[in-house]
């Protein structure tokens, strides 16, 4: 049906090209003073409709216009306006190029907060010199040229951001300067956005779709008057803005997962799927009976995998003189992928011998069929009263549907009930396992900016944020056989059937207001003095309802084969379900309060930002415990001072050496205090009510240099002193399915460099940047050990080791090539991270450590005429797989595959 | 005159010898006064947070889960009886006491007296455990997630003491002993695990004795020994001798035979004089176990049929005589060993057993596993053990069931 549309589309587009006109205009926009391209600047026509904005380069192109004398026109926010006469003639394209000057701050004058909306539409480049704090943005010009499909792709490309994924989807979290997603945080519109995942505070990257962003921006260090909980940085998505002029962009594009070339989409019914539970069903205390479970969701039809589809669109106008400004975008994906994968277990070798050594004990290979769909709609809508006075509405919407199958093939090696005497032999179990999981993400701002006087700027919002994710009726076989020495097999037997319906939900209102000072110092000089304050509560529950399904004995007491699904006896072991018992069904709480002052100083060379703010945290769960369990209700409260310095000296007008220090904290997410296990894919999480939260201390250092038109460099470092910082290591790990607890050990230290390098020569253009990061930490490990007289023991031992999720080396490189005549542009990008740690392994001298990863990807596009561009995307060219080693031993090895999409893109 | 009060005096006399011949020793009662024992609890309905003594000759129901703080006691006299309803569980922080006697022993079990209706005793973090002439039956309900529990669970290096006991019908493990120094002497498991489970599973550093048991038609192996994957250190090592394993392994399919006893994971066993009858595997010692240290040998196995064709599959035809050291482990018979050859050879001559292969969980244990005169397995035992096999010994050392 999708592909219909996008046919269809397609059809129409390429229809109202045909009917050509005779006159055109073209050229490029640039800063007078740097020369650099101004992307986004709307020339038009004066009393005319239509008109173009220029792209990345800062080209435009207008055509099928009446040959004659037109008044042109530039609009661009910080820039003086730009009028001229040109006279367009038949049959030809005129070509303007355009320098624009920005306007002057005048300190001086009166009006210092002239307009409300002084924050907005500024290019990347410009906003990352001009910030007061480290910062890294990319634009949507950037991530619309390059093979970035959603927010995570996108932000793969900022300098020392690295993504921490899952094995078997998608999901994706920033991982900046080597630090793990939790030292981090997401912003949406400048504010948090609740999460729907049960197991974090944060949203996954891969469901925000990378059409809805104006632009990305990569804090790295934090001024008084952001949220005090980044010690990496923060990311904040930015999404569009209500446009000056009418605007309209539709793309679509479809694509495929070349792992399907080689193997079957493993599809189960989702009809079979049972939404609600038998206790929401039929109420609690009902007795299930074994026809109260379906059998359809657990018989896995190997097909051919569909096509995958993404279609988005993007409107947005002006009206009243431009007071009332509204944009809407939506961005629809329906993706099909697939992970081949291979899991293993290690455990210590105690064979004489051996020397107590990893060794692998079970083989599992698992194949995963997801089908996921995203929708992100965003809608914004603004009011200016005047010059002085504007309102805002944001509404994000986000929806992920996933459904995935999960097939797995578990050998033992050694040990346990497995009798195996060599290579073919031994237990066999299968776990397969199917499940949908719906996620809905509400995100409503209400925001305004006053000029109150002058001098006194006041904004303030109010946010409401409410994600909700359901996983009805996870179901997961497990079937054994067993391999005779003389290689006899013996049938299937039914082990166990799970089905588990969880929901869980979070949700926040946040209110926050900021009051600034502004005044002259002279020439050049200015004060700014800001206070302002935050209010956060969240709230968070879980509910889980688990049905344990058995093999009904025969006559004997045993079991009888497993034929197939259908065909299957089950009974079910608890017949109430786990609903009004189970510790998993919790609900928590979080308030923060916080408030700051700060005062930034510009002087004609120095600007120094610097302040103090203080976060009250409270954090508590219930899990409403049937048996009474001292841990089972749990309150932490803490305060957290957290002073900031930011220092940029302009040593030329073309560079800035920026000097910072500021304190941050890392909370722990309220699942992880809670002491329940929480199932995932093959990792359980049981949550540490003693766990603390982290404090840094953070000092960086960055020079950056503008040397010439298109071109940057910055070279950093920073240290960072983590206090208790959160890691997961592994507490047991039971049938392929590992649990682990977030703990304290103590104190890290983080030292790291990076550079950043960006030059055009013509039609080609160089991106890089590299980031180098090393940390150390102590942990105590299980020793295990013979000694001179032949004693074994295994006793606790310190072991230092690199922080979980620390990335030690990080290269990305683009290259681009553009090429104005043909409207021709390609980018090849390129991406290293060297080994991570993984997991934190129990036993002395080993962890798990993520190899070294190189991604290639390929993205070019062509326009084919006016307003029509033709798109296509390769990713993970090099087939690179996701490999997780501890010692030599591969613990698991997730390969993905190259996926390609080509596709459209129609703009007004 | 003299004469006749001589007569008299020698009659007299003689009276009292015969007198005295019928004479009684001296006792004392106390009668007026009755020392208590020690918080004794209430008869009738018992649940949360209890310590006390259960007392002797009377019913309790527990009704909603029974938590024994750690520092406190839960004792039970001889003869007391305990009905548990609502899939209850005892939680055992503190230390347990169930001291039964033979002539008095003491009854748990659910109140519809079917398999897998009660939660047993979940003693993750107790101080102590002993348990003497004491019924447990019934146990194994689903938990709070839905899955099966152990009959007795202890995961901490304590001293549990389990003799003369009586279990039947549980759904998993019957007993699952982590860490902890154990006593486990001449109880009786019957019919025991659903459609998996070990009779006695002990794992993580255990060490003890396991001696004059009968454990008979358990789903998964009847004694299982293995030390922590993670920890290998200190290494699970127990004496396992004079027991009588009979029909285990056969519910959880033969893709997971059950063994009557087996060896992995770096534990060490020393497993003599054990009669091993009907067992899917008999004598299992895995590959990873710790085959230096471990010991064995004079073990009786036995099978009452050539071939035990599955009832369900009846392409599953299974010779018990193959697997007494199955070919999936590394162990093998060593001279001292008594193994069947065939029917009859080496038949320990239990007083009364039809010979069932396979039974169902809840099967009815009315066997009798004495042995009869003549029986092979008497005088051939590992003399440090005892000079006979299995857990009914000559010496009445074994079990007193």
């Amino acid at each position: 049906m999708a592909n219909k549309i996008y046919g269809l589309l397609i059809f129409i587009f390429t229809a109202s090209v045909a009917f050509a006109q005779n006159a055109g205009l073209k050229g490029q926009i640039i800063d007078k003073k740097t020369k650099e391209p101004l992307s986004g600047a709307y020339v038009h026509f004066d009393d005319k409709k239509g008109g173009a904005i220029t792209d990345a380069f800062g080209q435009y192109f207008i055509s099928n216009v009446q040959p004659g004398l037109y008044k042109v026109k530039v609009k661009y926010s910080g820039y003086e306006q730009f009028k001229a006469e040109i006279e367009l003639t038949v049959n030809a394209t005129s070509k303007l190029n355009i320098e624009l000057s920005e306007k002057v701050e005048s300190i001086e004058t009166v009006n210092i907060y002239s307009k409300a909306n002084i924050e907005s539409e500024t290019s990347s480049r410009r906003a990352e010199k001009n910030a007061a704090n480290i910062t890294n943005v990319l634009s949507a010009q950037a991530m619309q040229r390059s093979p970035d499909i959603n927010a995570a792709n996108a932000l793969q490309r900022v300098s020392a951001v690295t993504l921490q994924r899952n094995s078997g989807s998608d999901e994706a979290y920033a991982i900046i300067r080597g630090l793990e997603p939790r030292y981090n945080n997401t912003l949406i519109n400048g504010v948090k956005v609740a999460s729907p995942d049960p197991a974090s505070r944060f949203i996954s990257l891969s469901i925000v779709p990378s059409d809805l962003l104006e632009r990305i921006e990569v804090s790295k260090t934090l001024t008084p008057q952001m949220e005090g909980d980044a010690i990496g940085g923060t990311v904040n998505l930015v999404f569009k803005d209500a446009p000056e002029n009418e605007y309209f962009k539709v793309n679509g594009s479809l694509g495929y997962s070349a792992i399907f070339f080689n193997r079957k989409f493993d599809e189960f019914s989702h009809g079979a799927v049972q939404t609600k539970s038998v206790t929401e069903k039929f109420g609690a205390g009902y007795t299930a009976h074994p026809g109260n479970f379906s059998r359809a969701n657990l018989d896995f039809v190997k097909k051919n995998a569909p096509l995958t589809s993404l279609l988005g669109f993007t409107y947005g106008h002006r009206y009243f003189k431009n007071k009332l400004g509204f944009i809407i975008s939506d961005s629809y994906q329906n993706q099909y992928y697939g992970t081949n994968s291979q899991f293993n277990i290690a455990q210590l070798d105690s064979r004489p011998g051996k020397g107590y050594q990893p060794v692998i004990s079970d083989v599992a290979n698992r194949t995963y069929s997801t089908q996921q769909l995203n929708n992100g709609l965003s809608g914004h809508i603004d009011y200016r009263f005047n010059d002085k006075n504007k309102i805002g509405l944001d509404n994000v919407f986000l929806y992920t549907y996933i459904a995935q199958s999960r097939l797995s093939i578990d050998t033992s090696i050694i040990g346990g009930n497995g009798g195996r005497v060599g290579p073919g032999t031994g237990a066999v179990f299968n776990d397969n396992r199917s499940g949908i999981q719906e996620q809905s993400v509400e995100n409503l701002k209400l925001h305004g900016t006053h000029v109150l006087s002058n001098h006194l700027l006041f904004d303030w919002a109010g946010v409401y944020s409410n994600a909700i994710q359901k996983s009805p009726d996870r179901a997961q076989i497990s079937t054994n056989k067993l391999i005779n020495p003389d290689f006899t097999s013996t049938p299937d037997y039914l082990y166990t059937i799970s089905r588990i319906w969880q929901k869980s939900g979070n949700k926040d209102v946040s209110v926050l207001a900021n009051l600034a000072y502004k005044t002259g110092l002279g020439k050049g000089s200015s004060i700014e003095i800001k206070a302002g304050g935050l209010y956060r509560h969240s709230t968070r529950y879980n509910s889980q309802n688990e049905y344990t399904l058995r093999p009904t004995p025969t006559a004997t007491g045993g079991k009888s084969p497993f034929i197939d699904i259908y065909s299957v006896d089950w009974l079910v072991y608890n017949v109430t379900g786990s609903l009004a018992s189970d510790k998993a069904n919790y609900t928590a709480y979080e308030n923060i309060t916080a408030g700051y002052g700060q005062v930034k100083i510009t002087l004609n060379n120095v600007d120094i930002t610097g302040g103090l703010r203080v976060e009250g945290t409270e954090q508590g769960y219930d899990t409403h415990p049937v048996v009474l369990d001292i841990r089972s209700n749990a309150k932490k409260t803490y305060t957290d001072a957290l002073p900031s310095l930011q220092l940029k000296f302009k040593l030329t007008d073309k560079s800035n050496i920026r000097a910072s220090y500021f304190k941050s904290i890392s909370r722990p997410a309220l699942y992880e205090l809670v002491p329940t296990p929480t199932f995932g894919e093959s990792t359980d999480v049981t949550g540490n009510p003693d766990v603390k939260h982290a404090v840094a201390d953070n000092y960086d250092i960055r020079y950056e240099l503008f040397p010439k038109n298109e071109e940057q460099l910055f070279i950093g470092a920073f240290y960072k002193n983590i206090n208790n910082p959160i890691e997961f290591a592994l507490t047991s790990l039971v049938s392929g399915q590992a649990n682990t607890s977030p703990q304290n050990f103590g104190t890290a230290k983080v030292t790291g460099a990076e550079i950043v390098y960006s030059k055009y020569f013509g039609n080609i253009g160089v991106l890089g940047n590299y980031t180098y990061t090393y940390s150390k930490i102590n942990t105590t490990k299980i020793y295990t050990s013979t000694d001179a007289s032949g004693v074994t023991t295994s006793i606790p031992k310190l072991q230092s080791r690199p922080l979980q999720g620390q990335t030690g080396n990080v290269v990305n490189i683009s290259l681009l090539y553009k090429n104005d005549q043909r409207k021709t542009f390609v980018q090849l990008a390129y991406t290293y991270t060297s080994k991570t740690l993984a997991f934190v392994y129990p036993n002395y001298g080993y962890d798990y450590y993520q190899q070294p990863q190189s991604f290639l990807s390929l993205s070019g596009e062509q326009q084919v005429c006016k307003h029509f561009v033709l798109t296509a995307k390769l990713n993970n060219l090099l087939n690179t797989p996701t490999t997780i080693k501890i010692g030599g031993l591969v613990q698991s090895k997730d390969i993905y595959n190259l996926s390609f999409n080509i596709g459209f893109r129609y703009s007004l | 005159m003299l004469t006749k009060y001589s007569q008299l005096f020698v009659k007299a006399f003689c009276a009292c010898l015969l007198l005295s011949a019928c004479s009684k020793e001296e006792t004392t009662t106390f009668t007026q006064i009755k020392i208590p024992s020690s918080s004794p609890i209430s008869p009738g309905d018992i649940s949360g947070f209890l310590k006390g003594t259960l007392l002797t000759g009377q019913t309790y129901t527990v009704t909603a889960d029974v938590t024994v703080k750690k520092g406190d006691t839960l004792a039970a006299q001889p003869g007391a009886i305990v009905i548990v309803k609502n899939n209850a569980q005892f939680n055992v922080q503190g230390v347990l006491q169930l001291l039964g006697s033979k002539e008095q022993p003491i009854f748990f079990n659910s109140d519809s007296k079917q398999p897998g209706t009660w939660g047993g005793f979940q003693c993750d973090s107790a101080q102590a455990i002993t348990i003497k002439w004491t019924h447990i039956d019934n146990t194994g309900g689903p938990d709070a997630g839905g899955s099966a529990r152990r009959t007795i669970l202890v995961n901490r290096a304590i001293a549990v003491d389990i003799e003369d006991s009586w279990f039947t019908n549980g759904q998993d493990d019957l007993m699952g002993l982590f860490h902890a120094t154990v006593t486990i002497l001449r109880n009786t498991i019957s019919s025991s695990g659903s459609t998996d489970g070990e009779g006695i599973n002990l794992k993580s550093g255990a060490k003890g004795v396991v001696a004059y048991n009968v454990i008979f038609s358990q789903a998964g192996s009847g004694i299982k020994l293995e030390t922590n994957k993670t920890v290998p250190f200190p290494q699970t090592e127990v004496e396992v001798y004079n027991n009588t394993l009979v029909s285990n392994g056969w519910r959880r399919g033969s893709a997971e035979p059950g063994r009557a006893v087996s060896v992995g994971v770096n534990a060490i066993g020393h497993i003599y004089n054990n009669i091993i009858v009907n067992c899917y595997h008999g004598l299992e010692l895995f590959a990873d176990g710790d085959l230096v240290k471990t010991t064995y040998g004079n073990n009786l196995f036995y099978a009452t049929v050539d071939v035990y064709t599955d009832l369900v599959d009846s392409t599953q035809k299974i010779n018990i005589r193959d697997n007494f050291y199955p070919a999936s482990g590394v162990g093998a018979t060593v001279i001292s060993d008594l193994l069947s050859k065939k029917i009859g050879n080496y038949d320990p001559l239990f007083v009364n057993f039809d010979g069932k292969v396979a039974a169902p969980n809840g099967y009815p244990n009315n066997y009798d596993f004495r042995l009869q005169n003549g029986s092979p397995a008497y005088g051939t035992g590992m003399a440090k053990y005892n000079q006979d096999l299995g857990a009914y010994t000559t010496d009445n050392k074994g079990n007193q069931h």
